[in-house]
């Protein structure tokens, strides 16, 4: 089966969040997935834009999702927020024809070709854990986790509201839990795991933003993780970068490692930590690597 | 028919008027779509006159029952066993983010406080409307579904670090009189919206849109409480100012330009304050670079965010029509 998709790594992938678009193109290629590159698509603008511009985000959107369209592809992304964004305006294409016919009306103004809402917003991680060949990914696998105890953290923007998206995960969010047990870890299950990571008020509830972080990182750990993966760029920003100005805020250590899904995906698969980023990480998580014989 | 236990959290006052917490299990016998709120009175009824909890109307109008049901925040009138059993254990918690007071039950005083804080009744004023057109319900249509049970406020993710944040029913009432014609203190409204702790500190995490067991969605009435807030000019704020970077940066570069973005949020001298955790950032190459990559076609943006300023699309979603459950 081939597995093409038109690429959409958002903007943290870009810039502070590198590792985590070289380690979702790495195990792509080792997995037989194709990511294409996306030449025109601009920032989705987040729920930010759908603030102070409503329209303009759903034509932002429309432009994007019209490129992939061209290409005869769904769209991919590795970033929980873009997923949501991209999700949220394709399913009001679908069900609204009135409003993509106005949108269309004004983005081929512009000179973009129309969008025709016959594409599909997914995540990286769905592809992995539902279209891959369970018995090919089982096979690529060089460096089991060895029952190393991996937290999920699914990130808010990759399940709700569930209505909106391609591949439902509701309340009972399992992708990450199945993908730790491929990789031959135990997923921990621990309060948090569907709860914010505070990214969004970074800057303007800074105490509160570094409390969630840290409550769901010493719930985490506190269930006996020795690591936490998330499928979100922005996820792994604060419960990974932001780990240590948690710890100062809150008075408590935590020193919990936390990666993308991807950069943990690949070590297992046997990719150089070099090319994954692994370097990059705030919390160093070589000790549990080691532990556990990944290294 | 299946066995269930209910793990519940009973809370109860010691002599020394200390609450003490403690996990009891009981198990009954029982179809699975036997709601948790009848389970709860059967227990009460045959197991343990003890357990209490708040329950009035059975038919999620009155909004009493709602508790932590295995995990999420319920109307446990509402709430069918089979549903929520995770093999055959099914917890029952008071609601978080409120005072216990015993067992199930919580003090709702605080979450009352919190609703009436943005004046939740139409006010006179220089915005009043008289004539009110059908339309002017779209918006109105979905918030005004909510029962006050207190299920959003319980799982709101901010609610849970932060004791000044107003929550998403009070912010979804607010949209209620913001989006009324015949309010006449709109703009007074949104302006005390978009201090500290009310609609600038939802964290859009969507928790409130599952959580809430009639389909107000209140992080969708915030999201356009945003909108009109800025519309009306009130944009003083590291949330609003944030918002407005991503249009300005969408037009100029396509990509967001995350090496100005704190700036612009937080000022100068938000900054610096921000300058220790720049730093740490700092230690693993996480500055963005002040030239973000260009997307090709940037001209496309320009010209589409040029059309819309001249000719608005109404794009707001729209309430259906009620139909009673």
């Amino acid at each position: 089966m081939s597995l093409e998709f038109a690429y959409y790594p958002g903007c943290a992938a870009k810039q502070v969040q590198k590792e985590a678009d070289w380690a979702a193109r790495a195990v792509a290629r080792e997995l037989g997935i194709t990511l294409h590159a996306m030449p025109q698509a601009s920032c989705c603008g987040a729920v930010s834009l759908r603030e102070s511009k409503p329209a303009f985000s759903l034509a932002v959107a429309a432009r994007i999702l019209s490129e992939a369209e061209a290409q005869g592809r769904h769209l991919a992304t590795i970033c929980n927020t873009c997923l949501q964004t991209l999700s949220h305006a394709n399913y009001r294409f679908k069900n609204e024809p009135e409003l993509l016919e106005n949108i269309n009306a004004v983005i081929v103004q512009a000179g973009v070709r129309a969008y025709k809402a016959s594409i599909n917003v997914y995540h990286l991680l769905w592809v992995i854990t539902d279209q891959v060949d369970p018995a090919l990914l089982q096979q690529k696998i060089k460096k089991p986790l060895n029952g190393m105890k991996v937290a999920p953290f699914y990130g808010c923007h990759s399940l709700r509201p569930a209505e909106i998206f391609s591949v439902k995960e509701g309340q009972s969010p399992d992708h990450l839990d199945r993908l730790i047990k491929v990789l031959g870890g135990n997923p921990v299950a621990y309060d948090g795991h569907d709860k914010c990571c505070g990214f969004h008020v970074m800057l303007s509830d800074a105490t509160e933003m570094r409390t969630m972080v840290a409550n769901n990182c010493l719930n985490a750990k506190g269930s006996g993780a020795e690591m936490m993966i998330s499928p979100c760029t922005l996820c792994d920003m604060a419960m990974g970068a932001y780990q240590k100005p948690a710890e100062n805020a809150v008075g408590k250590e935590i020193n919990l490692p936390e990666m993308n899904f991807a950069q943990l995906l690949g070590l297992a698969l046997g990719i150089s930590p070099d090319t994954l980023g692994i370097n990059r990480l705030h919390v160093d998580p070589s000790a549990v690597l080691a532990s556990r014989k990944v290294l | 028919m299946p066995v269930y236990t209910f793990r519940i959290q009973r809370n109860q006052q010691n002599a020394q008027g200390v609450l003490e917490t403690r996990y009891q299990d009981y198990t009954l016998e029982l179809n699975e779509t036997t709601t948790v709120l009848n389970a709860l009175e059967e227990l009460k009824g045959d197991q343990d006159g003890t357990l209490t909890f708040r329950q009035s109307c059975r038919s999620a109008i009155c909004g009493s029952c709602a508790m932590k049901i295995s995990g999420r925040t319920r109307l446990a009138c509402k709430t069918h066993v089979g549903s929520v059993a995770r093999d055959g254990i099914i917890e029952l918690a008071p609601m978080a983010n409120q005072p216990i007071i015993k067992d199930l039950v919580i003090d709702i005083r605080p979450f009352f406080r919190k609703v009436h804080q943005i004046k939740p009744y139409l006010q006179d004023g220089p915005e009043k409307a008289t004539k009110v057109d059908r339309s002017s319900y779209d918006q109105v249509n979905h918030v005004t579904q909510c029962i006050m049970c207190g299920c959003c406020y319980s799982d709101c993710t901010m609610k849970e670090v932060s004791e000044a944040y107003i929550g998403p029913a009070a912010l979804a009432k607010a949209f209620r009189f913001v989006s009324d014609p015949r309010e006449g203190q709109k703009s007074a409204r949104l302006q005390e919206l978009s201090e500290p702790g009310m609609m600038w500190s939802c964290t859009r995490c969507s928790m409130c849109i599952e959580s809430c067991p009639k389909d107000v969605k209140p992080m969708e009435a915030i999201v356009k409480l945003r909108t009109r807030g800025m519309e009306k000019g009130f944009v003083d704020g590291p949330g609003p100012r944030h918002a407005l970077a991503f249009h300005q940066d969408i037009q100029k570069w396509g990509d967001l330009n995350e090496f100005t973005l704190l700036q612009r949020t937080v000022g100068i001298l938000g900054s610096i304050a921000e300058l220790g955790t720049a730093l740490h950032l700092l230690k693993k190459g996480k500055i963005p670079s002040p030239f973000p990559h260009q997307a090709q076609g940037v001209e496309q943006l320009q010209k589409i965010y040029t059309l819309l300023e001249q000719n608005p699309v109404d794009v707001e979603t729209k309430a259906k029509e009620v139909v009673p459950e």
